[in-house]
């Protein structure tokens, strides 16, 4: 007696397994498209996510492309627009958000108090307190060189580049406490350097210690209040049109623009980004239209051996299950492949364009471990997708055909 | 009972359509040994092959025990042919890349009622009834080709078929090997009360039939 029973699954497994083998030449190059295609769609997602996310810091660094102000408030032109200037003028907070307007990607209101004697640096010294809302932020936040090892909370500071005190310590503020959460990196604007940063319920907290014009507090230190909007303009959108666009949607506003040719780089890269993944689809669907042809042929030439299975009672499905299990097998194999290879062309790029980034000063910042992971996983499974699909079609017109006219066939 | 009724097949080819099989009736009683005789292209592998459950009928009923197999499903004229048909070609059928007990199981296994059992124990016994035990974990490719016959018997007796439908079974083996293998089909027909249908050229195999079906030009001559 046979000492090594099989089931059914293995034996049909076994099967495919052993057809893989058939036409070693063929299968390879099977294998090596699949795994080209495959390693060119994980590579490529990888690394433009990657550089995507390094333009998002390196261009949030830029400041924005526009900012907001009451149409009377004075405005230093700067290089970058990354805070607005003191004003007794005001905005309602909510004002550009209701707007709703399709040439604007995201915007970020501040509050700005400039005040004396309120316990930072020396007595006379007049101190800019900057409120801004952590999750809409994107001018601040993209600057902090040193921070605490937690989530900003209430009751924290963040410091300009020029001023300076141990990360975690307190800072009295008109005699309130507060601790130092981050440090800011240098800029070049001077109000983004001297500033000292703080959320909105932080600023807000602090109002009934800030004496204003008349004894009351400073008008934009209450809720719902702005002293104005930084902007960042939506891909397809100029700034021509965005401010058109505000003025036209908000009474009593200042539109400031930025360096426009920051803008237009943002968005050249961007398009340059959809042009590479339209190139990676289209790799993918080329392999993909390739392994169908070969699945064509493979069918054609075991319509025997179907035809044999259907003439013992094996079920359509059976047949069709039997083909998918060997397609996925190989284009399974050739996806972990591509994904193997693509790890090693990112470590080639980590070694030689990266590192020479990181000396120029320019981070590159890498998508985390858990996405790279399932871009591989993906990879994969989207090469065994395409096995099941390619061989699907034959498989099944194969199947439908009656055992005896599969049994004549050559091959 | 087997029976056809008004049974015809016709391939459409380049050059129009072909009539294989012309409107044939035919009765064989269950367990009788039947031979299929013929000039070559006479239209007996269409009828055998459209018996089997493998080639749709253009025209016409086959009966097995008055059910219409034609007018199963697909999926229970796969059963049908599991369970109730035996097939054996004019080639060597067996699947290269399977060891000959596996292929000589794998019908039973197909079904996941048969395949509760002692499916492989089963494969060996019969294996090892046509003289084929010293093979069961051979390669198709490492026997001969009288022994792959003897091992397509085999898995067309796995499941215990109703009936057994032989094409030219021994067409290309040697006087001794056919013999042989002839003994084992009209063994299985006379032991376990099989329908066999045979195909041959053999006149004094036919003879030994208790019924004999002429065909000629894809009708029943006799």
């Amino acid at each position: 007696m046979a000492r090594r029973p099989r089931g059914l699954r293995w034996l049909l497994l076994g099967l495919a397994l052993q057809n893989l083998g058939r036409r070693k030449a063929r299968m390879l190059f099977l294998i090596a498209a699949v795994a080209l295609g495959s390693g060119v769609v994980f590579t490529g997602a990888t690394l433009m996510q990657s550089i995507n996310r390094s333009m998002t810091a390196g261009f949030t660094r830029m400041g924005a492309d526009l900012m907001v102000v009451p149409e009377g408030a004075l405005t230093n032109i700067t290089a970058a627009l990354l805070v607005v200037e003191p004003t007794d003028l005001v905005l309602d907070a909510d004002a550009l958000g209701k707007a709703r307007l399709s040439s604007v990607r995201r915007s970020a209101a501040q509050k700005i108090v400039r005040v004396q004697h309120s316990g930072i640096g020396s007595h006379h010294d007049s101190v800019d307190l900057i409120g801004f809302e952590p999750a809409r932020d994107f001018t601040i936040q993209p600057w902090l060189v040193e921070k605490v090892n937690r989530e900003l909370r209430r009751g924290d500071v963040i410091l300009g580049a020029a001023r300076d005190a141990p990360l975690g310590s307190e800072l009295l503020i008109f005699g309130k406490p507060h601790t130092v959460y981050g440090r800011l990196a240098r800029t070049g604007v001077g109000t983004h350097e001297r500033g000292v940063f703080m959320s909105f319920a932080t600023l807000e907290a602090l109002a009934p210690a800030i004496p204003g014009d008349g004894g009351a507090p400073p008008a934009v230190l209450a809720p719902g209040k702005t002293t104005g909007f930084l902007v960042e303009l939506a891909p397809d959108a100029t700034a021509l049109q965005a401010r058109f666009a505000i003025l036209s949607a908000l009474k009593g506003v200042k539109v400031v623009s930025g360096d426009s040719s920051l803008g237009g780089i943002r968005q050249g890269l961007a398009a340059l980004l959809d042009g590479i993944l339209a190139l990676m689809v289209l790799m993918f669907a080329s392999s993909a239209l390739m392994v169908s042809v070969l699945f064509s042929a493979i069918v054609t030439e075991r319509r025997r051996e179907l035809g044999l299975l259907k003439a013992i009672g094996a079920r359509r499905a059976q047949v069709l299950g039997m083909m998918v299990s060997e397609a996925v097998l190989a284009t399974g194999l050739g996806g972990l492949l591509g994904v193997v290879l693509g790890v090693l062309v990112l470590r080639l790029y980590e070694h030689s364009l990266v590192y020479y980034l990181d000396r120029v000063g320019v981070p590159f910042l890498w998508i985390d471990a858990p996405t790279m992971l399932a871009y591989a996983v993906a990879a994969i499974a989207m090469a065994s997708v395409i096995g099941a699909l390619a061989v699907l079609y034959p498989a099944w017109r194969a199947s439908r055909r009656d055992a005896y006219d599969l049994v004549r066939s050559e091959g | 009972m087997l029976s056809c009724r008004h049974l015809r097949k016709s391939y459409a080819t380049e050059r129009g359509t072909v009539v294989a099989v012309e409107g044939i009736d035919l009765d064989v009683p269950a367990g009788r040994f039947a031979a299929v005789i013929g000039r070559s292209g006479s239209g007996k592998s269409s009828l055998m092959a459209m018996i089997g459950g493998l080639s749709r009928p253009s025209n016409g009923q086959v009966l097995v025990d008055s059910m219409d197999i034609w007018s199963l499903s697909d999926a229970e004229l796969a059963r049908f042919r599991n369970g109730r048909i035996g097939f054996i070609f004019q080639f060597a059928s067996l699947l290269p890349t399977l060891r000959l007990v596996d292929n000589v199981a794998l019908p039973a296994m197909l079904d996941h009622k048969r395949a509760g059992g002692d499916v492989y124990g089963r494969a060996a016994t019969l294996l090892a009834r046509l003289g084929l035990g010293d093979h069961l974990d051979a390669y198709p490719t490492e026997v001969s080709a009288g022994e792959q016959r003897r091992a397509v018997i085999a898995r067309a007796l796995i499941n215990e078929p109703q009936v057994l439908l032989a094409d030219e079974p021994t067409s290309d083996l040697d006087e001794q090997t056919e013999i042989e293998i002839m003994d084992e089909l009209l063994g299985v027909n006379r032991e376990l009360g099989t329908t066999l249908l045979l195909v041959t050229h053999n006149l004094a195999l036919a003879e030994q039939a208790e019924q004999i079906v002429h065909i000629a030009n894809g009708a029943v001559v006799t």
